[in-house]
């Protein structure tokens, strides 16, 4: 297929997406009756450590902003990806999208929103003197954008352009088929520039902030809660049913769930461990569980004398019982995991290990074989790595009991504080790490960057050449069926290396109460915009 | 007395200094950096934040960097909490711990000086028994396990409280934390006072006072209990200062946004500024409080002269 019939291809799958997309907030079925009062209280992890949509990084403040503030598109608590700002967008060169803005979206001071203020966000975004943590994450995606990111190019200089008050150019630094996705993110969303030229740092105060989202500020106590209320100048405020949303920074998920029991909370923001079965039990109504795009694995330090030998990495993936990790230690619905490429990410297949369906004691025998080639003896120590916490604890026990028990090999654990953890882990001063990813957007990518040569984000410091081409023949293809088959392909070749060990994808199990509607199981993403949820009559 | 504040108040000065310094060494020399996340940043990002927060300068350049923004009242941007200053942080938490430890200290004295006093001059009795029993079982349980139990009872069960939470000092939502922290001290006041005024009330002055044929009730208010109360004014520094700013336990079971979940969060992120500032308002508490005992102490015994 010719570039120009892939465009026509994407620009048709974009149009169909949006059409089929038409219903935009809450849906509340028929018969439904809605509470006189729509309020609603949302455990929130912590504190966010922003609320200015640029320099946010995690996502309990994520949460907030997605509800302060809309990007170019969106999401809906099913996950999927609908019109923001933007009404509709095409794909005008492999690198070139233009995106067109409805003329009803204004900010809370009534102002129209206009393509200038996403040149502004995206410009600010990048800027050096913002020292924004997702700049370089985000800005990779955008022409110009890694030198402005590094201080040699001017943020003027980032591929966004305003073509007129309401459309809006994005040039790429390289195909990337999913920008319509990323730019849902409220880091690559507007910013209102008069009002943070005329407050600066404190323009994100309550009584301040100007947003554009469904919702705005209207307070904000730290490590007590931020509450928003509803934008009434919001283009779609009519189907905003919720007119006050708190959040509460309870980290505590013990004090969370008591919270939630003595109806303080209508949702929780996760559940401690250990407790799942009971609440399965005791509150089948109120539990929910989502698999989302992250990983639970274990880096092994490729560069480690012992680790460098894929027979060892290979022997120590192969008898990880990943069923009984997932239905006896952790038993909280995670899904045992083969591959970096997790289940329901688009771009790419989680591929597997044809050992994966073999019997354990045969799995076993191949890897005691391995380890003999290898010239590893029963009794040798391997050093596991992990942070203090009693759930990484317990797979790391886990981990070490199936090392003795199918290998003979010794485990010491070394348990350090979280910071102090992450530095030797980053710096590659371990031998086995724990490590989790959570997917900062739905592509293969983001996964694939833990397995790339040179990656910032590969703790596990592998490099495998051959995958390296397929990813970079995947990216710059317009194809999206050429670039999954690509991307597909890249992940099996790495994983064949067995820089890591996937062992889980993450699920996230909370409390919800049975009133709060709107709630979707098929948000992997664990991205809910206050926006689609409301209260029915209880 | 003037001459002798003013000293101590002077000396505060160099023990501060050290304090500061000492504590900006250690977070300095600790692994692990504030932005150290499980999604690493990149070279060139991290290199824009150091330069943000001026972590790219020599270290001798960022501590005089400190010192001077602390002799301007300034204690800092906070790495964490990225749209607030430490100023901002402490001035929001202070109000709620002081609330909160405050209200228990002076329940707890008035609650604990009473037990304390019944059980003294009813020694050996039951209601003596009773009151011993409270006190070892507010000393012996620790408040991570009577706060769940608190929260489960009271919050959960009867629902008459709530679990957690603040809503700007309402009464409701202080109860239960207050009602730990005056569990917690009016065991140890109450011991204490209990010990105290057996000792006293076993002294000359007070058998002769007896002797005299003064009846009980002057014996124990006019004579017995002011010298009594010495020990228990001894204990109230320490334990305003623990009841302000380390109710760290306290302020997690309830979810406070007080100052010990910011010297938590401060520590665990390697918020260097936070925990510098709420380092300089310890050291300042501690200060104060040990030197409004010391002058209370020498009203309360005119032995005392400075």
């Amino acid at each position: 297929m010719s570039n120009k019939q892939s465009l026509q291809v994407i620009a048709a799958a974009v149009a169909l997406a949006m059409a089929s997309g038409a219903a935009l907030a809450a849906k509340v079925p028929a018969g439904v009756k809605l509470a006189a009062k729509q309020e609603l209280i949302r455990g929130n992890g912590s504190e966010p450590e922003s609320l200015d949509p640029m320099v946010v990084e995690g996502v309990p403040a994520n949460l907030i902003t997605h509800d302060l503030f809309e990007g170019l598109t969106a999401t809906d608590n099913d996950g999927t990806l609908q019109p923001g700002v933007a009404e509709s967008w095409k794909q005008t060169a492999p690198t070139t999208w233009v995106f067109h803005l409805r003329k009803n979206a204004k900010w809370s001071d009534g102002s129209n929103v206009t393509a200038d203020d996403f040149v502004y966000g995206i410009r600010r975004l990048v800027d050096p003197k913002l020292a924004a943590p997702y700049a370089g994450t985000f800005g990779i995606f955008f022409e110009n954008g890694p030198d402005i990111v590094a201080g040699k190019k001017p943020a003027s200089a980032i591929g966004v352009k305003a073509l007129d008050k309401y459309t809006l150019e994005v040039k790429t630094a390289f195909p990337v088929s999913y920008l319509p996705e990323l730019m849902s993110n409220a880091q690559l969303g507007p910013a209102p520039k008069a009002v943070i030229d005329k407050y600066g740092k404190d323009w994100v105060k309550p009584g301040k902030m100007v947003s554009n989202g469904p919702f705005v500020l209207k307070d904000w106590q730290v490590n007590s809660k931020v509450v928003v209320e509803k934008n009434p100048q919001y283009w779609d405020a009519k189907n905003v049913q919720l007119t006050k949303v708190t959040f509460l920074p309870i980290e505590d998920q013990n004090a969370e769930v008591k919270l939630y029991q003595s109806g303080q909370m209508d949702m929780t923001y996760q559940l401690p461990p250990g407790v799942f079965q009971q609440f399965k039990t005791t509150m089948p109504k109120d539990l929910k569980n989502n698999t989302i795009l992250g990983l639970r694995y274990y880096s092994l330090n490729n560069r480690d004398p012992l680790m460098k030998d894929i027979r060892v990495r290979k022997a120590l993936s192969m008898v990880v019982d990943r069923d009984l990790l997932a239905s006896k230690i952790t038993a909280d619905g995670q899904q045992p995991a083969y591959s970096v490429m997790v289940k329901g990410v688009h771009g790419a297949q989680p591929s597997t290990y044809d050992w994966a369906k073999w019997p354990m004691a045969k799995r076993v025998d191949e890897a005691k074989k391995l380890l003999a080639e290898a010239g590893v003896k029963p009794g040798t120590t391997v050093k596991l790595s992990y942070n203090t916490s009693d759930y990484h604890k317990k797979m790391a026990i886990f981990m070490a009991s199936e090392w003795k028990s199918k290998l003979g090999l010794n485990t010491s654990m070394d348990n350090t504080e979280f910071k102090v953890f992450l530095k030797k882990r980053h710096d590659g001063d371990y031998q086995i790490a724990r490590n989790g990813w959570l997917a900062d957007y739905n592509d293969a990518t983001t996964f694939l960057a833990l397995v790339q040569c040179g990656n910032t984000q590969n703790d596990n410091f592998n490099c495998n050449k051959k995958a390296e081409e397929l990813i970079k023949q995947g990216n710059e293809s317009t194809d999206p069926a050429k670039r999954t088959q690509l991307l597909t392909q890249a992940t099996k070749v790495v994983m064949d290396d067995y820089p890591m060990i996937p062992v889980l994808q993450y699920t996230l199990p909370r409390l919800v109460k049975p009133y709060v509607g709107g709630y979707s199981l098929k948000n992997t993403a664990d991205r809910y915009r206050s926006k689609y949820f409301y209260i029915a009559q209880h | 007395m003037w001459s002798y504040t003013l000293r101590r108040v002077l000396v505060t000065i160099p023990t501060v200094w050290a304090v500061i310094t000492v504590c900006y060494l250690l977070l300095h020399m600790t692994p692990g950096g504030p932005f150290d996340g499980e999604r690493k940043v990149s070279a060139e990002v991290l290199a824009n934040l150091q330069a943000k927060y001026h972590l790219d300068l020599p270290l001798w350049k960022q501590y005089l960097y400190y010192l001077n923004s602390l002799l301007h009242g300034d204690l800092g941007a906070s790495f964490r909490y990225a749209d607030w200053s430490v100023n901002d942080l402490v001035a929001n938490a202070l109000p709620v711990s002081a609330a909160i430890g405050g209200s228990a200290i002076v329940i707890s004295l008035f609650i604990g000086v009473l037990l304390g006093t019944i059980a003294a001059l009813r020694q050996n009795s039951p209601i003596d028994y009773l009151v011993m029993l409270v006190g070892s079982m507010g000393s012996a349980f620790p408040s991570f396990i009577i706060g769940p139990v608190l929260v489960l009872v009271f919050a959960v069960t009867l629902r008459w409280l709530p679990s957690g939470g603040w809503n700007d000092f309402a009464l409701s939502y202080m109860v239960l934390p207050v009602a730990l922290l005056t569990f917690i001290n009016v065991a140890t006041i109450g011991r204490v006072m209990r010990g105290s005024l057996i000792e006293v009330m076993n002294s000359n002055f007070i058998r002769t006072a007896r002797a005299k044929g003064l009846p009980m009730r002057v014996i124990v208010l006019r004579h017995a209990l002011k010298p009594a109360l010495m020990p228990v004014v001894t204990l109230l520094g320490p334990l305003a200062i623990s009841s302000i700013t380390s109710a760290v336990v306290t302020e997690s079971i309830f979810s406070l946004p007080g100052l010990g979940k910011l010297i938590v969060n401060g520590a665990s992120n390697r918020d260097y500024t936070l925990v510098l500032g709420l380092v300089v308002l310890v050291t300042i508490i501690t200060v104060v409080f040990n030197l409004l005992v010391d002058l209370a102490y020498a009203m309360l015994d005119p032995k005392i002269r400075y």
